[in-house]
Formats: structure tokens, C-alpha cells, sequence
């Protein structure tokens, strides 16, 4: 079995600075995995070792993502081996173009079962790219995974909806998107800290993979939200009257 | 000169703060230092992690390591969690085991580490006759060849560690007690073999690793407890001081560190006098020096770190270092808490344990005075040797 686990670097937010007119300063902001995503590793790291499987890390975005502490990051965490395709014409790619450019390394890495995703990315949260790859590949795809177990030539998924939970059982190869829930990622050992910079690493270059998409989405501005001062305003909950002012202040500060 | 840390130890360091948020927090750290110990989960994650096989050979299961990692991962350990966290050691005790410990002594020692994620041994030293004189102890061995046995007898004191490690590496002198008898030797056994008793001694800082005063009235060991050479003891056991001084000099340094970032997050919340704390110059100029001596303390601790690293004798500076750092930690913690005001001298903030704490490195491993009398002849051959 091979398990590919798709990994988004980011600027880390606690170093990415709002200017006064509301432009996002990223200079100094050092590259962290997307939040959710340590979870889709931690789950596909788990699976891999129940499974004797291998784990195939897969990253993809602008120059910036690739760094040796990143890749050491990645691989310290019970991953294999690791994919990198950084190229700045992925900055600010829209969620098809970027689930159409994972989908295709997938097919160079080649013999994938598996393809494991976070819940959606620390930044946009669009959970739109498990989807966008698992179309591209012509894959069956499914999201708000809790569990993770293979079945022969299958997997089972349990998913939590809005109240009940689902056990699905999908035909492999397939796309999942795991739930933060499913795994509490590991503190990576010192051991393996000291053993990720011998793992393997591929780079791909764009062309690689067959050049980019068009872009369906234009990203015109970003611009952090002019903050607000707080209201200070105290209501008494218990009361009727209390209520009906707090739902006037509410009016008025709409 | 590279003050640049690698990408492994900020990993490392990553992880670290990771485990201190999952492990580690005040409520936790309050139990461990009422209770004198820290409890054995938080100890083995500590293990497992890979922080406490630092230093171990890797033929037992250790992670080559550093001075300069160590020193950096001590350092972090107690600036993110403003506590003494007596697990900082246990991976350096190893080492110790692991320099002169026959190999079935060190699986012993490494088996119950693991099992246990204790330290395996507690150091009996120190008697209340002899500290740093150890000349004048009186502890005694007896080495009974005809029945393969040693007969151990005598008053240890300051005894780290002794109820909750498994074993206890007894220094004693052979056979004769007095002051001109140089022959020592070292011995590990094992904690409840019978005639060893011990009464807690209570300190008044570094709670959470106990404190114990242990007597040993006719304890028979097998001689093969022997560690190292017969007649060498406190030789063998001084090649390891050093590396032991910066550990301990980071243990300062992480507490200053703690008590700077406390008082200056106080600084910039609290108003007086129409003002935030930190906009009085009396609190800046506080802030500015607390901040240049935490910036000297680390200069000073990873020089010595990477001398020691690079084979360049530290004797003088691992001195310097453990005196230099362990009274100017307590200074900034002092002053830490002044910028706290009367709060501060309240169990309400935690300035008042970093500075018990701190205080508390003026006598671990060496007293300052001790660090003087070392560096002081050190200082002359340096300068002077033609003249000695």
C-alpha cells in the first residue's frame, strides 16, 4: 500500500504583520505546515505504520515553501519520502489549479492507494482541494474523516455529520480529507528530527507536471480587516428587557 | 563566530514548546512542587521525546548530542515553563553511568530509566561534615574479600533524587575514615537493599526534585556494584563537572530568561501613575539591564558550550560560567520581581519561585565560592604560569 499525504506550507500568522493601511507584511513570517494538516499526517503516519505502508509527503506552492527545516519538518514525522513542486507562478493559485497540480504529482509519484488531506488549509479554509484532486484523478473522494482503517482493497471511514456518524467503506485508490480530530499530531522525536535530513527528497518542476492550469478565481486584493475597538457594553441576559437591548445594540452597530 | 542554530535544533526547540503546552502547565507544575516529584508519565514523554537520551551513548540507545543542544534545550525547558524541571538531569546521569559503569551496569541503569522515566541513580556525595571538602568525609567502605561483599557505613546529605530514583551511587572512602586517606571509590546499588534509611530534607526552592538526607548503617552490596576503579572515586566522578556546570549554568539562564519575559509582559500591561509600567524610566532602565545580562549569560554559556564542543579545555570557563550565571539569574529574577511590586512577592505570580529557584543554582553542583577557588588558580596559569 502507498499513502500520499498532501502538505500546504504557509507563513507562520504569528509573524505575518498587518500594515496601517491594511496590507499583510509576510517578510518576516517563517515557513509552519498548515495547522490541520499535521493532524493528516499524524493519521496517515499512523495508518502507514499499521499498515507497513508507504508515505509519500506531497507539497506544492510558491518558491518560498521549500526550505531544508521545512522538508526536515515534514519528514521528521513519520513520512517517507517527500515531493516539493515550488514555483512562484503557484502563489495565490486558486483550489482547481492547485488540486489539479496535486493530482498530477500524485500520478508521477505513482501506485498511490491513498491520498490523505487536512480539513482545509490554516489560511483560506476553502476545503475545496481534496475535492478539486480527488475529481482530477477520477477518484472517490470523501471528507470529515474521524477514522481510518484499511479493508483489503478498501478503506473504512467513519465521518462525523451533523449528528450522526457514518461508517463508509471506499474502494481504493481514493481521496479523503481528515477531520482534526482523527490524530493528535506526534512531538516529533529527536531521533527522527536527526534522521529526516537522510530522507529522500523528489523536486518537480512545473513543467514536470505539465504546466498550470488556467486560473478559474482572480484574487484581486487581500487586506486584513481594519480592527475595531470594542463596544464595552455590558447586558443583563436574565432579564427580557436586557435581551431587547442587546439586540438594539446589535441593529445599531450593523 | 556562528550564533546560527541549526534546523534540527530549531525543530528541536519546536517540539520542545510543543511538549512543555501538552505536559506542562501551572496547575501541574504547583502539584509536582508540593509533592517533591515530578509524576512518571510526564518524565517518560520527556524520554520518549528523545530530550532525556541526550548525551547517552548511542550503543544504549542514546542520541549523540551536544554541549551547545544540551544547553539550548535546558535553557528553553525552563523558560517556557518558569519551574525547575528535575528531568533536565536524568539524561546526563546516564552519561555518567554510561563513562564509568562496566556494560551490564549501564543496561541495569538503562532499563529502569526507561521503565521507571526516573533518574536511575541519586549522587550520595555530600555528608554534613563534607561538601565540597570531600576530603573530610567519613563514609566508609569495607571491603569483605573473603565473602566477595562491601560493607557500607556512614551519614550522606543533600541527596537529589533519592526517593525517587532506583538506585544510589555511594561515594565512600575504603576502609579508613581519615582526612589523609585519598583512596575513595563509588559503588551503585540498589535503594532498598537493607541498612539504607533516608529522611527528606526540605528545601526551600526546586521543590519538585526531592531532597533527602540517607544513612547507611552495615549495608552489604555485592563487590561487583563497584563502579570504575577501586581507590578512584571522586576522580573519575569530577571528568564529568563540566559538562554538568553547563547544564546547570542553562538552568539559570532559563529561569532568568522566564523572569525577564514575565516582568516585561507585566511592564507593558499595568498602568501607574497615568503611565504603563514600562514607560517610567526607572522600569526601562531595570528591563535594559535585566535584558543586557540575559544577553551576556547566553554569550558566556554557549562559548563555553562550544569550547567544550571543539575539545578547548573549559575548566576556567565552565567555573566562570556556573558563577557568572548562577548569581546574576538570581539578580534578574530579583529584579523581576520588583518590577512586580508586592504582587510579585505573592504565590499569585510566579516571580517569587523563578527567584527561590534561581537562588537555589548558588550552591547545585559547586557553590560560587567553590567556582572561585577553581577558577582562581585557572585565572593564574593563564597569566602567570612562569611565576607558579
Amino acid at each position: 500500500m502507498k499513502i500520499a499525504v498532501m502538505v500546504k506550507v504557509l507563513p507562520d500568522d504569528q509573524d505575518i504583520v498587518a500594515t496601517d493601511d491594511g496590507q499583510l507584511d509576510f517578510s518576516r513570517a517563517k515557513n509552519t505546515i498548515s495547522t490541520y494538516d499535521l493532524n493528516a499526517i499524524e493519521a496517515a503516519a499512523q495508518l502507514a505504520e499499521a499498515e507497513g505502508a508507504e508515505l509519500v509527503a506531497v507539497v506544492a506552492g510558491p518558491k518560498r515553501v521549500d526550505d531544508s527545516k521545512t522538508r526536515k519538518n515534514i519528514l521528521s514525522r513519520g513520512v517517507d519520502s517527500l515531493c516539493i513542486l515550488a514555483d512562484d507562478s503557484l502563489d495565490l493559485a486558486d483550489s482547481r489549479q492547485t488540486g489539479r497540480m496535486l493530482a498530477k504529482i500524485v500520478e508521477k509519484v505513482g501506485d498511490v492507494d491513498l491520498v490523505v488531506c487536512g480539513d482545509g488549509s490554516a489560511d483560506l479554509y476553502a476545503q475545496q482541494v481534496d475535492v478539486q484532486l480527488a475529481e482530477a484523478l477520477g477518484w472517490v473522494n470523501t471528507n470529515a474523516v474521524v477514522s481510518l482503517k484499511a479493508d483489503g482493497a478498501a478503506v473504512s471511514v467513519e465521518r462525523v455529520l451533523e449528528d450522526e456518524k457514518e461508517v463508509v467503506k471506499m474502494p481504493l485508490p481514493a481521496v479523503v480529507a481528515v477531520s482534526p480530530d482523527i490524530a493528535l499530531p506526534r512531538i516529533a522525536g529527536m531521533k527522527d528530527i536527526l534522521a529526516a535530513g537522510k530522507k529522500p527528497v523528489v523536486t518537480y518542476s512545473l513543467e514536470d507536471a505539465g504546466g498550470l492550469e488556467d486560473a478559474t478565481v482572480e484574487t484581486l486584493e487581500i487586506k486584513a480587516p481594519q480592527p475595531t475597538a470594542r463596544k464595552k457594553m455590558l447586558f443583563d441576559g436574565s432579564s427580557d428587557e436586557g435581551i431587547d437591548e442587546f439586540v438594539k445594540a446589535l441593529k445599531e452597530a450593523m | 563566530m556562528d550564533f546560527k542554530l541549526t534546523d534540527e535544533q530549531e525543530l528541536m526547540l519546536e517540539n520542545l514548546r510543543e511538549f512543555c503546552d501538552r505536559w506542562v502547565d501551572e496547575e501541574r507544575i504547583q502539584k509536582w512542587y508540593d509533592e517533591r516529584r515530578v509524576d512518571p508519565e510526564t518524565c517518560k514523554a520527556y524520554l520518549e521525546a528523545g530530550f532525556g537520551y541526550m548525551f547517552i551513548p548511542e550503543e544504549y540507545g542514546g542520541i549523540p548530542s551536544d554541549a551547545q543542544t544540551l544547553a539550548l534545550v535546558v535553557e528553553e525547558l525552563m523558560r517556557c515553563t518558569g519551574a525547575t524541571m528535575p528531568f533536565m538531569s536524568y539524561g546526563l546521569a546516564m552519561y555518567d553511568l554510561a563513562t564509568f559503569g562496566t556494560p551490564e551496569q549501564v543496561e541495569k541503569g538503562m532499563k529502569s530509566y526507561q521503565e521507571t522515566g526516573q533518574q536511575c541513580f541519586s549522587l550520595a556525595l555530600s555528608e554534613p561534615g563534607a561538601g565540597s571538602d570531600n576530603r573530610s568525609m567519613t563514609a566508609t567502605i569495607h571491603w569483605d574479600d573473603e565473602n566477595g561483599t562491601a560493607v557500607l557505613n556512614g551519614t550522606k546529605t543533600m541527596v537529589s533524587h533519592a526517593e525517587t530514583a532506583p538506585y544510589i551511587m555511594f561515594i565512600g572512602k575504603d576502609e579508613d575514615p581519615s582526612h589523609d586517606n585519598k583512596s575513595m571509590s563509588m559503588l551503585l546499588v540498589e535503594k532498598d537493599t537493607p541498612g539504607i534509611t533516608m529522611a527528606p530534607l526540605h528545601k526551600i526552592g526546586q521543590t519538585s526534585t526531592n531532597f533527602d538526607e540517607v544513612y547507611f548503617d552495615n549495608v552489604v552490596v555485592p563487590q561487583s556494584t563497584l563502579l570504575g576503579e577501586k581507590g578512584k572515586g571522586f576522580l573519575q566522578l569530577m571528568e564529568n563537572f563540566e559538562i554538568e556546570r553547563i547544564m546547570l549554568s542553562a538552568h539559570s539562564l532559563g529561569l532568568a530568561q522566564a523572569a525577564l519575559e514575565e516582568a516585561t509582559r507585566y511592564a507593558a500591561q499595568r498602568e501607574t501613575f497615568g503611565k504603563k509600567l514600562y514607560q517610567h524610566q526607572l522600569i526601562a532602565e531595570k528591563l535594559t539591564d535585566m535584558e543586557i545580562k540575559c544577553q551576556n549569560m547566553r554569550n558566556m554559556l554557549y562559548k563555553t558550550a562550544w569550547e567544550f564542543d571543539n575539545g578547548i579545555p573549559v575548566r576556567l570557563d565552565s567555573a566562570l560560567c556556573k558563577r557568572y550565571l548562577s548569581t546574576t539569574a538570581t539578580e534578574v529574577a530579583s529584579e523581576a520581581m520588583q518590577i512586580f511590586g508586592g504582587i510579585g512577592y505573592t504565590t499569585e505570580s510566579k516571580i517569587g519561585r523563578i527567584w527561590i529557584d534561581a537562588r537555589g543554582d548558588s550552591f547545585a553542583g559547586g557553590t560560587e565560592e567553590i567556582m572561585v577557588h577553581i577558577a582562581g588558580r585557572q585565572i593564574v596559569k593563564k597569566y602567570a604560569s612562569d611565576l607558579l
